[in-house]
């Protein structure tokens, strides 16, 4: 005899066994078919059964989740992106602003197509902010002249300043508000795939205020006019300057080729004059590549110096200063500021993915009060390890971790290219 | 087309095994099914099993014959069914590389491929167009394409429209009576690479048996462009349609590579005729055609598409490069399945030469960045070490020393590539070895190189590229084909391998003869084992009396000294009809 659980089991099970037959033994009546559909006797047949079962089925395509977020990026959002008219920016304003956040609008169709312009805003959690307008106009019938315009409003609210030279102190860390307008023009002739040259003016109203940065002194604080010039007056200045550069790096997001550039600026105090200056500033960079360019080998030299009218000075804000994401990365931005400044970078990077590169780096440099000081003697340093996000066209964003430095281990998340 | 549906009996069987295992667990106890021998541990349930497979055994009743009358059939009528109601499908260029480079969408299973015959050939549908592989086609024929003339004048043509997607430079024109093409260029840097790429791959392709549309080589001359008054553009800058003027057709030919003459080498793709409805996907089915029952990566075509993709360097074989038309055809409509731009094959990326990577590695595969991560890039991609020879630029980046077909790549995994199977690549390796020299040479100059030693260059190279595809996928498995029973009862048969000249041919074939049941698949031996050094035999007296509609199998096994595969037999099943005997089936 069967237990009571058994027996329910059995004849559960029996019914589950047997229940395939029955409906199939219950269809024809439903359909009112006299006996079941015999079995097919040719291919044909047996596939056109298959089919019209399908079409008893059919349903419209219907995406899942990631499909639909994959199409909404792909051909709404992206095009969105690339479009004139209103835009999203995204970005840094300046070296320690911050990511930064705004809207634009664009329109690169000006001038019978000759010419583009944009307007931005834009502001980051460190509440710096900018708004700029620029123009640019390309005539024809030759293309090799074109003209860049802009006018600039910024508010930048916490710039370190770390002393002058090359034995300013971290402990001296402080900051300043930098604000004020500068606007200007650019005329750039290419004569040759690689080479262009060219020249303009600007013109720079910038004032300094003290810094918003609650946990550090103002930099009037630790610091006078006597030995930081500049800080106690901001002249507006009328710059003009020129230069030449031959650029054949390939492609955009270089891994071969190379890009020089010679400029020469001048600076004209338009109040006492006692803040006139010049300054010139050669750069190079150089890439090579082996392993079907997927190693690429990169070396940076900048040079810049300044020099003050006779009985004049250059104000701090105007030198050349090295620090932070783009320069020494094992220091804060602006760590080091002087009249002069030398800087070296090499880069080894690496792919990883399609799209992503590895980079090890290593920066040295220094800022000088005098020219002849521009040597390889003491010169600061730091190395250290990054990724890059990247196309062709660029780098989308990096990220360095930079160590070995005096000033200890600094890290770096920032959008767009270094070198 | 065995396999496509699921049986009654194995409907029945797990039912039984569900209810079974719910039975029991119900009970407390746990055995399985799929264990007959511990059913003697549970004796109430011997009873329920001896139910439930007579229940079973009452479906097998109705299980079709493995082969029906019809058998073998050479096309599926995949145009049966009216599909009109289809609608439009395409995939982003974004969700086809997430979705088979971080998921794995369909089904992954070691499996024949579930549309072809019993003989396991692909039948003509849809999809496929059998030619080369099943009956012979001229140079010319194999040259000419699928196009239907071999000239073509811009003279006459009007500017119709933007070309909305692609990334190669391009706009619409339709001809004077009225039929639209699609008008490509070459990449400055690059002049005549994308372009040579189209009309090869094109050829190529439809020779194969895939459809594709009509591609012509022409001369534009940008002094004779007429834009249609109402022809429109999809301004990326504005994001909205417009009309479309003289300066969009002039943005257009800045990105292309113009010649000495002042003219513009283009491609112009004839459309299909019909309705678009966006691209197939190498897996799953479409949900609103009825005609398309077989998952689309187990169709042969589709994995078998890998060997033509090796063997071209088709490294960007992807849904988003394939069309969906729905055609009419006798009043019926259906969707029609192309494949479509080759601009990314051979040398050619389209926009630039084919990078490195291109057929050598996904875009993004885990372990080679994982390894290069770790030792900071001291660990080198075998590819990175390729030497290209200096050719001229339209050939672009293209090699046949370094490949090696078992570990070519596209762009990103192809569910059907995945799951092909060496029988897959054998059908495929097969078409490819109906390719000669001569028909490759003539292919190639099909591109109107200038340069002469573009053409000889990509000519060599694919025919170096070929034969390593035969030699791997040719002589990998068994490769005996053809297998015919004349009216004395004189088996024939051949050795693709051989014949492809990529393999010496086989020490022994073993022959083993056999009754077969074609209602219960039971095989009855028939006399012993043959052995012979010739690839021809009798067939046994005992079986040489058979009826009409008797079934008999043979297995042959080949001995070769350098391809131990070829032991594994390759087995043909014959009919006897009134005429003689018909080979129904063939599985290797």
């Amino acid at each position: 005899m069967l237990n009571r659980p058994t027996r329910i089991s059995t004849s559960l099970l029996l019914i589950l066994v047997l229940a395939p037959a029955l409906v199939n033994a219950q269809t024809p009546a439903t359909t009112g078919q006299a006996t079941p559909a015999p079995p097919p006797e040719t291919r044909e047949e047996a596939l056109r059964r298959e089919r019209e079962a399908k079409k008893e089925r059919l349903e419209p395509y219907h995406p899942n989740g990631v499909e639909w977020t994959m199409n909404l990026l792909e051909k709404r959002v992206q095009p969105l992106m690339a479009r004139d008219g209103f835009y999203a920016r995204l970005g840094s304003l300046t070296t320690g602003s911050g990511l930064a956040y705004g809207v634009g609008f664009r329109n690169r169709r000006l001038f019978n197509r000759h010419g583009s312009g944009d307007v931005w805003v834009a502001g980051s959690l460190n509440h710096y902010w900018t708004i700029e307008g620029r123009l640019n106009v390309t005539p024809k019938p030759s293309g090799i002249v074109s003209i860049d315009a802009f006018v600039r409003r910024m508010n930048y609210p916490q710039e370190e300043f770390f002393g002058l030279g090359p034995d300013s102190r971290r402990p001296d860390r402080s900051d300043y508000r930098m604000h004020g307008t500068v606007a200007g023009a650019v005329a750039t002739v290419r004569p040759a795939r690689y080479f262009s040259f060219g020249g303009g003016a600007d013109f720079l109203g910038v004032r300094l205020d003290p810094g918003t940065a609650t946990e550090l002194p103002n930099v009037q604080d630790l610091f006078d006019d006597l030995g930081v010039p500049g800080l106690a007056l901001q002249p507006n200045y009328f710059q003009t300057g020129a230069f030449a550069q031959i650029d054949y790096r390939k492609p955009v997001n270089a891994r071969k080729g190379g890009w020089y550039r010679v400029a020469f600026n001048r600076f004209a105090d338009q109040g006492t004059g006692e803040y006139s200056f010049r300054r010139l500033d050669v750069e190079v960079r150089q890439y090579a590549s082996v392993l079907a360019e997927r190693r690429v080998f990169v070396v940076r030299g900048w040079v810049a110096m300044t020099e003050p009218d006779a009985g004049s000075r250059t104000p701090f804000y105007l030198m050349p200063a090295l620090g932070g994401n783009d320069t020494l990365r094992g220091f804060r931005a602006y760590r080091f500021r002087g009249p002069n400044a030398l800087l070296l970078q090499a880069e080894y990077r690496f792919e990883i993915w399609a799209g992503l590169d590895g980079a090890l780096f290593y920066d040295t440099g220094k800022v000088t009060a005098r020219r002849v000081d521009l040597n390889f003697r003491g010169l600061e340093r730091d190395y250290g390890i990054g990724f890059r996000f990247n196309t062709d066209e660029g780098v989308i964003m990096r990220v360095d971790a930079a160590f070995g430095s005096r000033d200890g281990r600094h890290l770096h998340i920032v959008f767009g290219t270094l070198f | 087309m065995a396999g496509t549906s699921t049986s009654f009996s194995a409907r029945c069987f797990r039912a039984v095994r569900r209810a079974n295992l719910q039975v029991c667990q119900y009970v407390g106890q746990t055995f399985r099914f799929a264990r007959l021998a511990d059913l003697k541990v549970c004796p109430t349930y011997r009873t329920i099993a001896i139910v439930a497979l007579l229940t079973a055994t009452a479906g097998a009743q109705i299980t079709p014959p493995r082969f029906y009358r019809d058998d073998p059939i050479w096309t599926d009528n995949d145009k049966l069914l009216d599909a009109s109601k289809v609608g439009f499908i395409e995939d982003s260029n974004g969700y086809d590389f997430v979705i088979n480079t971080f998921g794995k969408p369909g089904e992954r299973r070691d499996v024949r491929a579930l549309n072809v015959n019993t003989v396991d050939e692909v039948p003509d549908s849809s999809w496929f167009t059998n030619r080369i592989g099943r009956r012979p086609m001229s140079v010319e024929e194999i040259v000419r394409g699928p196009d239907q003339r071999t000239v073509v004048s811009l003279d006459g043509w009007i500017v119709s429209r933007g070309k909305p997607t692609g990334v190669q430079a391009g706009f619409r024109m339709k001809d004077p009576s009225g039929f639209t093409y699609q008008i490509e260029f070459d990449p400055p840097s690059n002049p005549e690479m994308a372009t040579a790429a189209e009309v090869i791959g094109t050829a190529f392709y439809h020779a194969i048996g895939y459809h594709s549309v009509e591609v012509f080589l022409a001369e534009l001359d940008p002094a004779t462009l007429v834009i249609a008054p109402d022809a429109k553009i999809e301004d990326a800058l504005l994001g909205e349609k417009r009309a479309m003027n003289l300066r969009d057709v002039e943005d257009v030919l800045r990105r292309g590579a113009r010649q000495p003459n002042g003219k513009y080498r283009v491609l112009a793709s004839r459309f299909a005729p019909g309705t678009p409805l966006g691209n197939f996907r190498y897996y799953g089915t479409r949900p609103d055609d009825p005609n398309d029952i077989v998952l689309h990566e187990h169709r042969r075509e589709l994995r078998g598409a890998r060997v033509f993709g090796a063997w071209l360097n088709h490294d960007d074989s992807r849904g988003v490069n394939s069309l969906d038309f729905l055609t009419a055809d006798d009043g019926k409509k259906y969707v029609k399945h192309y494949m479509f731009d080759f601009g990314s094959i051979l040398g050619s990326g389209t926009k630039f030469p084919q990078r490195h990577r291109a057929g050598n590695e996904y875009i993004l595969e885990w372990a080679p960045g994982w390894l290069t991560l770790a030792t900071v890039g001291v660990y080198v991609r075998p590819w990175m070490l390729i030497s290209y020879p200096p050719v001229p630029a339209s050939v672009g980046r293209f090699e046949g020393d370094y490949f090696d077909p078992l570990k070519w790549k596209p762009e990103y995994p192809n569910p059907a590539f995945e799951n092909m199977r060496p029988d897959d690549a054998f059908w495929a390796a097969r078409i490819v070895s109906k390719f000669s020299n001569e028909a490759i040479r003539a292919v190639v100059e099909k591109a109107r190189y200038s340069n002469p030693i573009a053409t000889a260059y990509v000519a060599d190279t694919l025919i170096k590229r070929r034969d390593k595809v035969l030699t791997v996928w040719l002589a990998g498995v068994n490769p005996l084909v053809d297998f015919a029973i004349d009216a004395n009862g004189d088996l024939t048969f051949a050795n693709a391998a051989v014949d492809a000249r990529v393999a010496t041919p086989a020490a022994s074939y073993r022959l083993t003869w056999a009754r077969f049941d074609n209602a219960t698949g039971a095989t009855t031996r028939v006399g012993s084992e043959v052995t012979t050094r010739e690839m021809r035999s009798r067939v046994p007296d005992e079986l040489a009396a058979s009826r009409v509609g008797d079934h008999i199998v043979l297995e042959v096994r080949a001995a070769h000294q350098s391809h131990a595969a070829w032991s594994i037999p390759v087995i043909a099943y014959f009919r006897r009809e009134a005429g003689g005997w018909k080979l129904v089936g063939m599985s290797r």
